[in-house]
């Protein structure tokens, strides 16, 4: 049992952190649900951090650091899928990668584009093909959630097999979307707790009043448990554990939601403020893969058969 | 990072098991729902506990020069892990191993180690803790129990509440108010229990037998070597105590053994094929590994030599999250398992419902947490 990092983790947390810093922050008088960079994009593909899981002395653990770090930043960023989920499919599949269900696509596909690679999960496997035009519906502009989202409105007639196990990929797409969701709960918590702690009434900091203090504190557990299960997920490649990873931070994802745009206040339901750009992912990843119940009972599955 | 554990320490679980399997009695499970405190377990304990001193597993994470192995914040982990699953045959003695020895090593005059340490590491002595007040719970600052510097005797005057395992302890670690400077007026004493003046009453409670009690002090004198460290400095110390003590109890992992029983039972009664059962015993599971995890963390800051602060405070209101979801797990789908279908549930029930009360109600946890980890700004005194 070691649960510190090692020097190769901190120095590449360390060197995103770089990276990431001028994407840091939330540009003045943006007002879009949803902020993407494509610099920002090449410049993680180029330097290879979407990449550390295949990496023998790195591997899937920092892969999971990895997509946490690059959650917290209010750009959207296609990292999931493609740092823990393609290594088990196929490392050559183009990005960004969309991961699909068999018989959920209906459900609106984060960084669907053409071009995109669509992996589609299930029974009949593990298969993947490009997304072209003529297969995507636009979401309608104004969509809430915190990540571009399109709708596949066609199939093309035949897809690409892939040599994986339909289950394995599975497992691995629960601790992506559990990581992520981590690194998305940390950012919003601190950036509430930022809020809180500057906002006034009543002549002292909204903070300082008990009623937010306790709930915060326990959105803390949440979130800090909900880092801590992603990356043992992601450290014993159990399926067990890759379920009870995502069932917790779908469960912390529903509460911490709700609470951090009721501490906020009018404020909270602004785009003025960036929480909703967390937030809102945090939204549509408690949707991922049937929700908590999904979870629930993949968990259940997996631990006691 | 490795989420595995080493050769060595599955080696140190395995020997564990061995020794609890060759020393527990065939009716343990039965016996265990005799509360740890209870004067059964105690007396179990009072030979449980020499014989695990001679083989060594005792305190086998203290310092070798405490007579110790010298292993590590992962070894005392995995120990109070399987003692704990196994209904605690330490009874209160895992106090003494956790934090009333080393605290005593790091406090204590020579006088207080050579008169304690070694009942505590022959598996002979126990404690009890004599902090809460009746108008001293959560608030434990304002305690006023008195202790009157007199011709080189303390004479102590006051009473204590909740005190576990006092109706059989040997010694009292007990804190007293020596002067009216809150924090900074309160002073250890350690007593020894047959003291004259000293009566204790137990309250009948719904963990248990034995295990609460008042505590009342009629002009109880101990002589000034009985003082713990300097006048003043009670609170300092216990703050090092309690970070131990936080960590002490791994809750989760009964909580999580409770919850296999559960689920064994309920499959063994059809009941395990309905899917809100299954989604719903998920959810205790994920709140048991959350528990675990966090409290893994804190242990790893031990290890690497790090100030524990509030992290333990962070991962033992996970654990009370973890001890809720599955007592009312079992509560809501099994309620024959607390009427005589299981003692094993019954016996974590018990124990898991005083979780958020005991070592530090879970509020003062949530308090802590906003302060010092989310460094949220002070609440107005």
């Amino acid at each position: 049992m070691l649960l510190s990092l090692n020097e190769d983790q901190t120095q590449i947390l360390d060197f995103i952190d770089s990276l990431a810093r001028p994407y840091a922050g939330v540009p003045m008088h943006d007002v879009s649900l949803a902020l993407t960079s494509a610099e920002l994009d090449a410049a993680l593909v180029e330097n290879g951090f979407l990449d550390v899981m295949a990496v023998e002395e790195l591997g899937p653990v920092t892969a999971a650091l990895v997509i946490e770090k690059l959650a917290r930043l209010p750009f959207a960023i296609e990292a999931a899928a493609s740092a823990m989920v393609r290594p088990l499919i196929d490392p050559e599949l183009p990005r960004p990668l969309c991961l699909v269900e068999e018989g959920q696509t209906r459900k609106p596909l984060r960084f669907l584009k053409p071009g995109a690679s669509v992996v589609m999960v299930g029974p009949s496997g593990v298969r993947s093909f490009t997304a072209t035009a003529e297969m995507i519906g636009a979401a309608q502009e104004d969509t809430l959630y915190g990540y571009p989202v399109a709708f596949l409105t066609a199939l093309p007639e035949a897809m690409t097999a892939h040599d994986a196990e339909p289950a394995e990929v599975l497992r691995a797409w629960r601790v992506a979307i559990a990581a992520e969701a981590a690194g998305l709960l940390g950012a919003a918590l601190a950036s509430t707790v930022i809020y809180v702690s500057e906002r006034k009434q009543f002549g002292r900091p909204l903070a300082t009043f008990q009623g937010m203090r306790h709930r915060l504190a326990e959105d803390q557990v949440m979130t800090n448990t909900a880092y801590w299960l992603a990356l043992r997920a992601a450290g014993t490649g159990d399926a067990g554990d890759a379920a009870l990873a995502l069932l917790h931070a779908q469960d912390a994802a529903k509460r911490v939601c709700y609470d951090f745009h009721q501490f906020l206040g009018g404020m909270g339901i602004t785009l003025e403020h960036p929480l909703h750009l967390w937030t809102y992912r945090l939204k549509l990843l408690s949707a991922e893969l049937g929700g908590r119940g999904g979870q629930g009972l993949a968990a259940a599955e997996a631990i006691w058969g | 990072m490795d989420f595995e554990w080493t050769e060595e320490q599955d080696a140190f679980r395995t020997k564990i098991r061995g020794f609890l399997a060759a020393n527990l009695p065939d009716d343990w499970e039965k016996f265990s729902e005799h509360g740890p405190a209870s004067p059964a377990l105690t007396a179990f304990a009072r030979e449980f506990c020499v014989k695990l001193a001679e083989v060594g597993l005792l305190f086998p994470h203290w310092p070798k020069e405490l007579g110790g192995e010298g292993l590590g914040p992962w070894e005392q982990q995995i120990l109070s892990e399987e003692m704990w699953i196994a209904g605690e045959p330490r009874g209160g003695q895992y106090m003494n191993v956790n934090w009333i020895g080393p605290t005593l090593d790091k406090y204590g005059t020579e006088e207080q180690k050579a008169r304690y340490l070694a009942p505590i590491t022959e598996g002979k002595s126990l404690w009890c803790q004599g902090f809460s007040e009746p108008d001293a719970g959560s608030d434990l600052a304002s305690l006023r129990t008195r202790a009157v510097l007199t011709d080189g005797n303390y004479v102590i005057n006051g009473q204590k509440i909740w005190t576990s395992y006092a109706g059989l302890a040997d010694t009292c670690f007990l804190l007293t108010r020596t002067s009216d400077d809150r924090k900074k007026g309160i002073t250890i004493l350690l007593v020894p229990m047959d003291t004259p003046g000293i009566t204790v009453r137990q309250i009948p409670s719904l963990i248990g037998e034995g295990d609460i009690h008042e505590v009342f002090f009629d002009d109880v004198t101990v002589p000034e070597g009985a003082r713990f460290g300097e006048e003043g400095q009670a609170w300092e110390i216990i703050a090092y105590s309690l970070r131990n003590e936080r960590l002490g109890i791994p809750r989760f992992t009964l909580a999580r053994a409770a919850l296999d029983r559960a689920v064994a039972m309920l499959r063994d009664a059809g009941d395990f094929t309905r899917e809100y059962v299954r989604i719903e015993a998920a959810r205790c599971a994920a709140l048991c590994e959350a528990a675990g995890t966090a409290n893994y963390a804190v242990v790893q800051r031990r290890v690497d030599g790090l100030v524990i602060g509030a992290e333990s405070s962070s991962a033992r209101y996970a654990t009370v999250m973890a001890e809720r979801a599955v007592c009312e797990f079992v509560a809501e789908f099994l309620p024959e398992a607390l009427a005589g279908a299981s003692p094993y549930l019954k016996m974590h029930h018990q124990r898991g419902i005083v979780a958020g009360i005991a070592a530090g109600s879970a509020e003062i946890q949530l308090n802590i947490i906003a302060s010092e980890v989310l460094e949220l700004p002070r609440e107005p005194r």
